[in-house]
């Protein structure tokens, strides 16, 4: 046999579970648990379950409700792909410190591309025992095989084949065996292989390639020259997330940050090339200034609105650092960067969206700035948006939000409101006060705990300025003041 | 002076919105009526948003107080605001039904769709009043109502203490000022009192499909829409407003009771009255009947109904039924009557039902009676397949504006209630699922929410958790939306929208009214109850075929009665697809009834119900039948009423019988009791009659236990009430399906199987059946088989030969094109098959169903080639023999093999038993068969095996569960009890192939394994799938 290319497959039947597993306390990770996925129209299904689940009864495929039947404490989560593909990429960067050509799978697997790795590892069995090293920090349930095909690995590891062989024809003797299940043929077509009495891989391989391609098609030829090994289609290997990083001697020490200035435009010329390249905007950074002794100071820059160009992001920072203190003297400064947004994606959603409503380019250029320089000037978070909601409750009826994630909501409802409400109300002597218009009987809020029972007037005190008042339980508060 | 109007002023609410109103109005409709009449007020409407759903149920409530009740309905028209319409008199209830059916008509289901231009035709006997959406809707609009309208139009204010209340104030006093209108105070009334607030709140939730927090936009402010009292409204009107109700009131005069039911005069010919035409028609019809005459007791009895139907006026009602079922006659479609007036000589001569009166002349008590003053009761049960015929012949004599379905009101239960509080809660489904499986709803002891909170303590401690609980409770018996009754008509001589509004079914081509039938039933309205009934399909198809294949021309009523072989074979419990009695349960006690004569079989069908087991009167019944115990009466009274069940009562016209003999209940009050027993689940209302029952027949100088068990079969029958007058019409259809099956077994599988969806076996357990008794089914062949299954004679006798409506995924009209071209002597090639117009689809379906066989081999050889057959059909000069391409590569299926892919792809198969192939391989060494059971000792230890084809967990036997298995020799009962089934849960509740190790219990014919061990017999069909010789599975 000529010299053969062999891959491996990782596959993760749990990944999901797993990851939940991962974050209880090992007295929870012996509770029954299952995640549940709807499969066509037979309502959902067990689709992972843990070890005291499958102990109990439970088996993959089974139908929830009698799984929960079965086991009535049993907790039970719905599938959910996204979360599942995020832990895979995860998993990816993590054995990407070993492996570099690593092909996502999703949400499953991943292919590995190991030939490369012996010689560092000193044969396969050094590889192997670098990622089970890995792999056992996560403790995360796999199936590792190989195969001189990307597919015939694939194959071999879902079905559960732990076979790390560099024989190819024992791979193929083992494909052979299995059933056609686990082919990863369309359903259609495994449907008509097996009413064709075609019920495991071996008796594929065993027919002619041309009589599968008058029934089957170019793709049914394509996939058993790969199930051969005879076809190796390009793999798309996993590219890490974007980073910036990069270090620079200070050439003298630097006892405060106004120091660092020049030093800082460099990096940030850097980061606008980087930007530029890759047609992306920085949303925040991370700045290092590194000490001669101990941990390095950090300075988090974030900004109200994505920036790539070198001089609007220095302003800000400027800004920024003029507050900061440089308690040692640093040697060298890095920048690390790696919350990018690209530059078409963004749109302007913290405007009002209504054209009447929209202000001029030219004001929300600069009402942008302000926000930037408001933002880089007292910090994250400090900068909040009023929202109003629909609520009868008045304490409820507004909310502060963080400003990058609102939107603003259409105008109030037509009610008589103050423009000044107490934070809380205040208890009154209601002879001070003349009624003039009420009352309005507010009775709401059950369902959160912060249930009122109020009637609402407007009163005029002595001065004859104009409140809001109410009376709840017998007794008077002022509210508001209108004026 | 005005001080004195106050005080004799009593209010009058205009506008109530009920829960009929779904997911708006907060309150059941007889809420409203009992606050009023608590609040003194001295009028109430009754306005649902564009129905009249809700009135028939305020009216019963309402109807022997002091207050008075208005008929009325509210729309919301965009352009104008609300506009709430009150009927003043009959023709203004009609108006206000046809303005409601029309804004029906133009909208999809549940919805409806008004303007303006509909308010100013034919509302000339209504009240009208407004509430404009805003200034301009008042300005545009107030000359077009007034010219209507005229003096029946008002401006309705309401104050509910709202931002807007005074701003409002002034607008109306504008209005006023400008039109002349006069304005009303009329609250918006969507609850009895202010605590209904949060419920309120939950279905304006519920309606959005959200959660109370995000629709608070759409929430009301505050509590202020309940019930004022006096003093609240003349705190919050002025009293030339509230006094302005008054005026409305007065002006209003209809009431429910006018609505009389007119029937279709059409039916009788000229020269006749209705009278005259029934009697001419009834006796006619005993000539028929009674060939050799009349007997005296029976013509003296037909002579008693006529009169007494003459003298309730009912003529049109039996008129319209004969009508009905003759339509049927003349199609040639099965059908047999039912229910209490149905069991009248009247009945048997109209052919609108089978049963003699000669056979059973006790059933002809229960017809109609004076004193009952209800509308008669008769169901007309038609052959499933073809009832839509008989409705599609009643829309199209009576017209669809005189013909309508009855609704059904589906209503909130614990299930949904829960469900759809919790999500408006924010619970999610997970935690709600989580919560409903803590419940066992058999437990009706502990109410569902103690069950609850004994296992979810911490439910209590939230108040979001209280809540749930709390407004759960109140849902409870909402009703939610209208469904369609399952067939009962309501047919009217005119226009059927003059007495309720239409509206659109979910099915196309259906309408149904808003009334449903208890609703009906109240207002002594008639409907006339179609139904559908498999089992009728059936035995017309085993009449015609045993016409067709024996030449012997039979219907119903010519089949001989009291044939003893058939009574033999019931009694062995030989029943599998005999209609009524082919269930476990039923199975199981037909050795020990051992039924020998029709009436036998009608006990036998109402025994094995709740009412008699809860009774504890079937092991009475049981020991005197076999007499083990004397038959004795307690009283000469129970004597005459219960003597044919050997005193023991069964039905549940005896046991309403023994509660006015033995109890000394009224005929009024044992009908009340009758009604309670309908829906005592839902209402509870059954338990006020336990103290007057059982003290009655105490001072009567019964047994307390005799009493506390007649007591308990009424609770029984509560559930299924189950009369004598329906067993007797079902043992009739019993009986003749157990004629066939031992007569004619192929003829009756063949029909049965023709029927299916239908009973309580599956194509397959059929099919076993009738291999087990000799009948030989043949498998799918294009070259014969039909659609349908069909018959074919053999050497040894009639054969069933498949047909193609087993095979999954196929549709009817490709298989009859393509058989339509089948030659005589068949299909030659796949290429002609391909010719004809089947598509490689279906050729592939066909091949895996094995059914090519004669013509490219074995289904896999079959499937091979049709895979290859091309995708477009090839003009005809390129159509070449791919035979060829058949290739040796290709195994042979095996027996394995192909009973899979019989059952995969048929559901069934003619091949052997799955368990015959596992014994031959000797995998269940020591495991009994079926048939061997009976040569077993009494309480032997042994195995059985078998698929299971039935798990049972009946109500009534609580703690036990009976599965059934099946091998290749017949059915084995097993008995699980509790403990066993709690310590086994894993093969109790999933495996399919079930071992059981246990005892053999034998009572004359009647076998059971009590069950001790269980195992899960997956392995061995495991092995079986994966026994193909060339392979094993790979670990």
């Amino acid at each position: 046999m000529k010299q053969t290319k062999f891959w491996w497959f990782l596959a993760l039947p749990q990944l999901l579970l797993d990851e939940q597993l991962s974050l209880q306390s090992l007295e929870q990770q012996q509770q029954p648990q299952i995640i549940c996925a709807n499969r066509g129209n037979r309502g959902p299904q067990v689709v992972q379950a843990n070890a005291a689940a499958q102990a109990a009864g439970i088996q993959l495929g089974m139908p929830a409700v009698t799984a929960s039947t079965l086991v009535p404490d049993v907790h039970q989560r719905p599938y959910e792909r996204e979360r599942e593909e995020a832990v895979l990429r995860r998993l990816a960067q993590w054995l990407y410190q070993d492996i570099a050509h690593i092909a996502l799978y999703p949400p499953q697997g991943l292919l590995l591309e190991v030939q490369h790795l012996q010689r560092l590892y000193g044969g396969y069995q050094g590889v192997q025992r670098q990622l089970q090293r890995r792999l056992r920090r996560l403790a995360v349930q796999v199936e590792l095989a190989a195969g001189y095909s990307p597919l015939a690995a694939r194959i071999l590891a879902q079905a559960g084949i732990a076979c790390l062989s560099t024989d190819a024809q024992e791979l193929q003797n083992a494909l052979a065996q299995l059933p056609l299940r686990y082919s990863l043929l369309p359903v259609t077509q495994r449907q008509q292989l097996e009413d064709a009495g075609i019920e495991r891989l071996g008796d594929l391989l065993r027919l002619a390639v041309s009589e599968l391609g008058v029934r089957f098609g170019r793709d049914m030829v394509n996939y058993v020259a790969e199930l051969r090994g005879e076809l190796c289609p390009p793999q798309q290997y996993f590219q890490p997330p974007l980073k910036f990083r990069e270090r620079l001697d200070l050439l003298t020490e630097a006892t405060s940050w106004q120091q660092l200035v020049f030093p800082l435009r460099r990096l940030l010329q850097q980061l606008e090339a980087f930007l530029q390249s890759r047609q992306l905007s920085v949303n925040a950074f991370v700045l290092l200034a590194h000490h001669r002794e101990g941990a390095p100071t950090r300075v988090r820059v974030a900004f109200a609105l994505p920036l790539w160009r070198s001089r609007d992001v220095q302003q800000l920072v400027q800004l920024q650092l003029e507050r900061q203190q440089l308690s040692t003297p640093a040697l060298e400064l890095s920048l690390h960067a790696d919350d990018f947004t690209e530059r078409q994606a963004r749109t302007a959603q913290w405007c009002p969206t209504t054209a009447a409503d929209a202000p001029s380019s030219q004001q929300t250029h600069a009402l942008r700035s302000l926000f930037g320089k408001l933002q880089a000037r007292l910090g994250e978070g400090a900068l909040q948006q009023a929202q109003a909601l629909t609520d009868w409750r008045p304490e409820a009826a507004q909310q502060w939000l963080p400003r990058t994630a609102t939107q603003l909501a259409g105008p109030p409802a037509q009610l008589p409101r103050p423009l000044w409400l107490l934070t809380s109300a205040e208890p009154i002597d209601i002879a001070q006060w003349q009624l003039h218009w009420g009352p309005e009987r507010i009775q709401s809020g059950w369902w959160d705990g912060q249930a009122i029972d109020r009637d609402y007037y407007i009163a005029l005190d002595a001065q004859q300025r104009q409140g809001w008042v109410f009376r709840s339980q017998g007794a008077w508060y002022l509210h508001g003041w209108f004026s | 002076m005005a001080g004195l109007a106050e005080q004799n002023w009593r209010p009058v609410a205009l506008q109530c919105v009920t829960n009929y109103s779904f997911l708006v109005g907060a309150a059941h409709p007889h809420e409203y009526i009992e606050r009023a009449l608590a609040l003194h007020y001295q009028a109430l409407a009754i306005t649902d948003e564009c129905s009249m759903a809700g009135v028939v149920r305020a009216y019963l409530a309402q109807r022997s107080t002091a207050l008075q009740l208005l008929i009325g309905s509210y729309f919301r028209i965009p352009e104008l605001g609300t506009v709430i319409l009150l009927a003043q008199n009959r023709q203004g209830y009609a108006q206000l039904c046809r303005l409601i059916t029309k804004a029906r008509s133009r909208a999809n289901k549940g919805e409806y769709q008004l303007y303006v231009s509909d308010l100013t035709t034919e509302l000339a006997h209504c009240l009208a009043l407004w509430r404009p959406a805003h200034e301009r809707a008042f300005d545009d609009h107030w000359q077009t109502l007034q010219a209507t309208f005229q003096q029946r139009l008002w401006l309705a204010y309401a104050r509910h203490f709202a931002a807007d209340d005074a701003q409002r104030f002034r607008s109306y006093q504008r209005y006023r000022a400008v039109s002349g209108l006069p304005v009303v105070a009329a609250d918006e009334v969507l609850y009895p009192d202010p605590e209904r607030q949060p419920l309120h709140d939950v279905l304006t939730a519920i309606r959005q499909n959200k959660t109370v927090a995000d629709v608070r936009a759409d929430l009301r402010p505050n509590a202020e829409h309940y019930l004022h009292s006096a003093a609240q409204l003349q705190r919050s009107y002025p009293q030339d407003w509230l006094s302005e109700a008054q005026v409305i009131a007065a002006r209003c005069q209809f009431s429910l009771s006018e609505l009389r039911y007119q029937y279709p005069a059409e039916l009788v010919p000229k020269g006749h009255n209705a009278t005259s035409y029934l009697r001419e028609l009834a006796y006619a019809g005993a000539k028929q009947r009674f060939p050799q005459g009349l007997r005296s007791d029976v013509a003296a009895k037909l002579e008693k109904e006529l009169q007494l139907i003459a003298e309730l006026q009912y003529e049109y009602f039996f008129l319209t039924i004969h009508d009905i079922v003759r339509f049927a006659q003349q199609r040639g479609i099965l059908y047999q009557g039912r229910g209490s007036a149905a069991n009248s000589v009247v009945c048997y001569c109209l052919q609108i039902t089978a049963v003699n009166p000669d056979q059973i002349d006790v059933l002809f008590e229960r017809f109609l009676s004076k004193e009952r003053d209800e509308p008669p009761d008769i169901d007309v049960d038609f052959e499933h397949q073809r009832r839509e015929e008989v409705i599609q012949y009643i829309y199209q004599k009576y017209g669809r504006n005189r013909a309508a379905l009855a609704a059904t009101v589906i209503r909130y239960r614990l299930r949904s209630a829960f469900r759809d509080v919790g999500k408006a809660l924010g619970f999610n489904e997970q935690e709600l699922g989580h919560y409903l499986r803590q419940i066992d709803r058999r437990d009706h002891e502990t109410p569902w929410y103690e069950q609850l909170l004994q296992l979810q303590s911490g439910m209590a401690a939230t108040e979001r958790g209280r809540w749930l609980i709390t407004l759960t409770e109140q849902l409870l018996k909402f009703p939610r939306h209208l469904s369609q009754h399952v067939g009962g008509f309501v047919i009217a001589a005119t226009e059927l929208t003059d007495l309720v509004p239409i509206e659109q079914a979910s099915m196309a081509d259906r309408t149904v009214i808003q009334w449903d039938k208890d609703d009906l039933e109240a207002l002594k309205l008639i409907k006339v109850d179609v139904l559908a009934l498999g089992m009728l399909s059936a035995l017309r198809k085993m009449l015609q075929l045993v016409a067709e294949h024996e030449q012997r021309p039979l219907d119903l009523a010519s089949i001989p009665t009291e044939d003893a072989r058939v009574y033999q074979m019931l009694q062995r419990g030989d029943s599998i697809g005999v209609f009524q009695i082919e269930s476990r349960a039923q199975m199981n006690m037909l050795p020990r009834l051992r039924p020998a004569t029709f009436y036998d079989l009608v006990v036998q069908i109402a025994i094995v119900r709740p009412g008699p087991i809860q009774g504890d009167m079937v092991h009475p019944y049981l020991r005197r039948r076999a007499g083990a115990e004397a038959v004795t009466y307690p009283s000469e009274e129970v004597r005459q009423v219960t003597e044919r069940t050997l005193g023991v009562p069964i039905f549940q016209e005896q046991v309403i019988k023994l509660a006015m003999v033995a109890a000394g209940f009224s005929g009024g009050e044992a009908d009340q009791l009758r009604r309670a027993m309908a829906n005592w689940r839902s209402t509870g209302e059954l338990q006020q009659f336990e103290s007057k029952l059982i003290n009655g027949m105490r001072q009567r100088g019964y047994s307390i236990d005799f009493a506390q068990r007649i007591y308990q079969q009424i609770c029984g029958f509560g559930e299924y009430g189950f009369p004598e007058s329906h067993s007797a019409s079902f043992a009739n259809l019993a009986y003749a399906s157990a004629w066939f099956k031992y007569h004619y077994p192929a003829i009756f599988y063949c029909a049965l199987l023709n029927s299916l969806p239908m009973g309580f076996y599956s194509a397959d357990q059929l099919l076993q059946a009738a291999k087990r008794e000799h009948v030989a089914v043949l498998p799918l062949d294009i070259q014969t088989s039909q659609w349908q299954h069909q018959l074919v004679r053999l050497q040894q006798g009639l054969a069933i030969r498949l047909g193609f409506c087993l095979v999954k995924g196929l549709v009817a009209s490709a298989i009859e094109a393509l058989l339509k071209q089948r030659p005589t002597a068949g299909f030659h090639s796949l290429s002609q098959l391909r010719a004809a117009g089947a598509s490689p689809a279906l050729l592939q379906r066909l091949a895996a169903a094995g059914a090519l066989q004669q013509i490219s081999g074995d289904r896999f050889q079959s499937q091979w080639q049709t895979l290859a057959l091309p995708a477009q059909q090839l003009p005809l000069f390129a159509q070449l023999e791919t035979q060829a391409a058949a290739t040796a590569n290709l195994p042979r299926p095996t027996e394995v093999q192909d009973i899979a892919a019989d059952y995969r792809v048929l559901g069934a198969s003619t091949r052997r038993h799955p368990l015959a192939l596992l014994r031959e391989r000797g995998l269940l060494r020591g495991v009994k068969r079926a048939a061997e059971l009976s040569s077993c000792r009494h309480q032997q230890v042994v195995c059985v095996a078998g698929l299971v084809t039935c798990r049972q967990r009946p109500g009534t036997a609580s703690g036990v569960t009976f599965i059934t298995l099946e091998d290749e020799t017949g059915m084995v009962n097993v008995v699980i009890w509790q403990a066993t089934a709690r310590s086994q849960r894993q093969p109790y509740l999933t495996a399919k192939l079930l071992k059981v190790h246990g005892t053999v219990e034998i009572h004359g014919d009647v076998i059971h394994v009590i069950a001790g061990r269980l195992v899960d017999g997956a392995d061995l069909l495991a092995q079986l799938s994966l026994a193909a010789p060339r392979s094993r599975d790979f670990h």
